[in-house]
């Protein structure tokens, strides 16, 4: 069977392809970000938690507190990402989906799982004493499984030629386990996560300083330590993804293609750039550098994601349909941009609040 | 035709998705309704100058951020992920044709995350003004949301003119958008009061406790007459055929529009009898009850509404198996094996028969009937038919205005027709 006959028909999009392209880059990088911070710091209150059950820092009461509100913000800012896929990457994503339904629907039931017990975590954090880090551990495992079956589910739409085990398999239990590529990739975010929210407390502590609290400096240390350690095995484990990537896609970084080749350069460098301002503690240039490069990474990602499919589709393959929504486009971004002016205005309320008391915003 | 099938068999015929979207649409009203009981009984805290009511409502926002946050939001996520592992085919139309509705629904759905948070832990630490507008804004963000899924949710039912002009407008404010956006915002309004028992009647001062009790029996009672009007608003809205299979013609919809009528007023008298003066040990329990009777009644509504669509998933656009009404003619020219691309038989022989009709099955029948589940088991209904009368049946199956034709040739209705009459049902 050919698997290029089994890649099912697109519908057609309202408006052209690139403008969901750009929402599709800008939205998952948000939703990267917000991820990294909400596992890393999971990670690094875990670790620190269990370093010392009977008596947890205040980083680690600190963190507590705001791990709940990482996991709502992160899974809202996922919801954009999938959706503009949807639009552009629907036929294959629905489709890997199917193979693998049982472990994609359970991704619903751990993430409540995963959310109550992290409010579990913060409410009962003193009565829970030494089981606490039990009930952490809980919520972290679960939203690193959530990422493992999330790496299954994107790169088993990225590759046809394994749909045919559906005739074998048709209850929605195969997994892409067999891909060289999985576990590199999968590592690389979870990595990527340690840095992140390493950074995040780093930075969170930078304001803090500011504002005088003497435990500040400390934390921005322990912070840019968990992102330098990271962003060094982060390099590493970049290299190690490439060299397993299938040789049509991995030869275009490699000199097949200029732009290719120079966004990887170009991403490369910049880590090796953000190892250096990492171990100097340097926490604002290594916010704005990591920025940048999460961006490249998130290209390179889309390119590597285009380069899979080549044989089979391009998003410029996507016919528009005679009835456009140009209208619709420019109410999103006119809701959009309301609506983040209502929520700054909202966050701005709550933040005046909390600091007429004196206390940072949890 | 386009996607590969879920091979569900016990849990087919939409037993997923019920179960999920049921819970789903319980809690996610109550995020709405809830939303503004709790910006007016604040208010009403302040009013009275008690600062009784205000702890009372602060305890019921802790209980309303756990319950509508964490698994009212993540059900939504899941109902996502289920319609698009069950029926591939119309996510995808839905999602290309309102992806725009869906994106400015995120849009809302984050300000209600993010004023609800705000909300939750200003309480007490905000000035009065500032912190009621906080909650304000999150109704206001949680009642649009409504807004824009509800365009969405009754276009699969009554896509109206879009059928034929394939325009957003014409999908979104469909023929029963206005009468269903009531419909569910009385809905919000009531269960706002439902919810509110569990937390008043928990409440240790006994005044107060009957007062707020009885305040959130006049929640539930309110809106009651209301909401009956704009149910049976948006039952006359339905196109003809929507009714009769709904009244008329099936057979299932009678248990859940008996139940719908009966438990009205239950849920009435449940109301007032919470109004009167009973002791707290009576009423814990009975908010429960009226919980559950509440998730009864509306689980039953849901079913009838989405019964109504029976034999569609986008009414008139496409059959819940995927199929267009406007393809059908051509199939059967074709063969389903032929035109379907997730098929391993494309050709019937002696020796695949079977294999075939398993596929054949899965295809056109699984998406509403189940093999040995709780909903709609084919095992039972086809019971009393032999080989021969199945493939009679077959041929003519949209004779039940429930059921899509059959689009499969002669040969095929004859080895779906084997596989039921040998495999499922065992005649060897
Ligand atoms: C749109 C959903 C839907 C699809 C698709 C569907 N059915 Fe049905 N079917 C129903 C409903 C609803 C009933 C009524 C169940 C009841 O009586 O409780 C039913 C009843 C039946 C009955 C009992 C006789 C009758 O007419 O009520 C048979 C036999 C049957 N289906 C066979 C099939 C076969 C074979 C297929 C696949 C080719 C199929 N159905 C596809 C919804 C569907």
């Amino acid at each position: 069977m050919n698997p290029a006959d089994l890649v099912p028909v697109a519908d057609m999009i309202p408006v052209p392809w690139g403008w969901f392209q750009f929402f599709l880059i800008l939205t998952f990088m948000l939703h990267l970000l917000l991820m990294n911070v909400m596992v890393g710091g999971g990670i690094i209150a875990l670790f620190n938690h269990l370093r010392n059950p009977a008596q947890p820092s205040p980083l680690v009461r600190d963190l507590s507190r705001k791990f709940p509100t990482t996991i709502a913000i992160a899974v809202n800012f996922g919801v954009a990402p999938l959706l503009f896929l949807q639009v552009l990457y629907g036929h294959f994503m629905y489709v890997s989906s199917v193979l693998m339904a049982v472990y994609w629907l359970s991704v619903v039931g751990m993430l409540i799982v995963a959310y109550y017990s992290a409010y579990f975590y913060n409410m009962r954090f003193d009565a829970l004493a030494e089981d606490a880090p039990k009930v952490l551990g809980l919520s972290v495992v679960l939203l690193m499984m959530i990422g493992f079956v999330f790496s299954n589910n994107m790169t088993l739409m990225l590759n046809p030629q394994k749909w045919t085990a559906y005739f074998d398999h048709a209850g929605g239990t195969m997994l892409n386990l067999c891909d060289p590529t999985l576990f590199p990739r999968y590592l690389h975010f979870m990595t990527a996560s340690l840095a992140i929210g390493g950074l995040a407390i780093a930075l969170l502590n930078l304001y803090r300083k500011k504002k005088g609290d003497p435990d500040a400096d400390r934390l921005i240390k322990q912070g840019m330590s968990w992102f330098s350690f990271a962003t060094a095995g982060q390099i590493v484990l970049g290299i190690i993804f490439l060299t397993v990537l299938p040789s049509e896609v991995r030869t275009l970084f490699l000199g097949g293609s200029v732009w290719h080749t120079s966004l990887l350069i170009f991403g490369i460098s910049g880590a090796v750039l953000l190892l250096f301002f990492g171990f100097k503690k340097m926490v604002l240039s290594t916010t704005v550098l990591t920025g940048l490069i999460v961006l490249v990474m998130v290209l390179i990602r889309d390119l590597v994601r285009r380069a899979y499919l080549a044989p089979y589709f391009s998003t410029s393959d996507l016919q528009v349909a005679s009835v456009t929504q140009y209208l619709l486009l420019l109410l999103f971004v006119v809701v959009l941009l309301l609506g983040f002016g209502v929520m700054f205005y909202v966050l701005k309320l709550g933040h005046e609040a909390f600091c007429q008391e004196g206390e940072v915003r949890p | 035709m386009n996607y590969p099938g879920w091979e569900l068999s016990f849990a087919g015929g939409g037993l997923l998705i019920a179960m999920i979207a049921i819970v789903h649409v319980y809690v996610s009203h109550f995020a709405i309704g809830g939303g503004l009981f709790l910006v007016l009984t604040e208010m009403k805290g302040h009013r009275e100058n008690s600062a009784a009511i205000l702890d009372y409502v602060k305890k019921h926002t802790k209980f309303f951020l756990l319950l509508t946050m964490v698994f009212g939001a993540m059900t939504g996520v899941g109902i996502w992920f289920t319609i698009s592992l069950l029926n591939p085919g119309a996510t995808s139309t839905l999602i290309h044709n309102f992806v725009f509705a869906w994106a400015i629904e995120w849009v809302f759905f984050l300000g209600e995350i993010v004023s609800l948070l705000v909300y939750y832990y200003t309480f007490g630490r905000m000035e009065k003004n500032k912190h009621l507008l906080v909650g304000w804004i999150y109704f206001i963000f949680a009642w649009l949301s409504l807004f824009a899924i509800n365009g969405i949710i009754c276009f699969m039912l009554t896509p109206g003119a879009w059928l034929e002009t394939g325009n957003f407008w014409d999908g979104f404010f469909n023929p029963s958008f206005w009468p269903a956006l009531f419909y569910r915002t009385f809905l919000a309004l009531m269960l706002a009061g439902l919810y509110g028992f569990v937390t008043s009647t928990r409440i240790k001062d006994h005044e107060l406790r009957e007062s707020m009790v009885r305040y959130c029996a006049l929640w539930l009672l309110a809106p009651f007459f209301f909401f009956l009007a704009s149910a049976n608003w948006y039952i006359n809205v339905l196109p003809e055929h929507v009714r009769e299979v709904i009244f008329v013609r099936s057979p299932e919809m009678v248990r859940y529009i008996k139940t719908f009528a009966l438990v009205s007023p239950v849920i009435f008298f449940g109301g007032l009898v919470m109004a009167i003066g009973l002791p707290a040990r009576v009423k814990k329990p009975l908010a429960y009850l009226l919980l559950l009777i509440g998730l009864v009644y509306m689980g039953s509504f849901e079913f009838i509404r989405e019964g109504g669509r029976k034999p569609f998933v986008i009414y008139g656009h496409t059959y819940s198996n995927n199929v267009s009404p406007l393809k059908v003619e051509q199939i059967r020219e074709t063969g389903i094996l032929s035109s379907a691309k997730w098929v391993k038989n494309k050709v019937i022989t002696d020796e695949n028969r079977l294999e075939a009709g398993r596929e054949l099955f899965n295809l056109t029948c699984l998406p509403c009937h189940s093999v040995g589940g709780p909903i709609n088991d084919i095992v039972p209904l086809t019971a009393m038919f032999k080989e021969r009368a199945l493939e009679f049946k077959i041929k003519r199956l949209d004779k039940s205005p429930y059921m899509p034709p059959f689009a499969g040739t002669e040969q095929e209705g004859k080895a779906l027709a084997a596989y039921i009459f040998q495999e499922l049902q065992g005649n060897k």
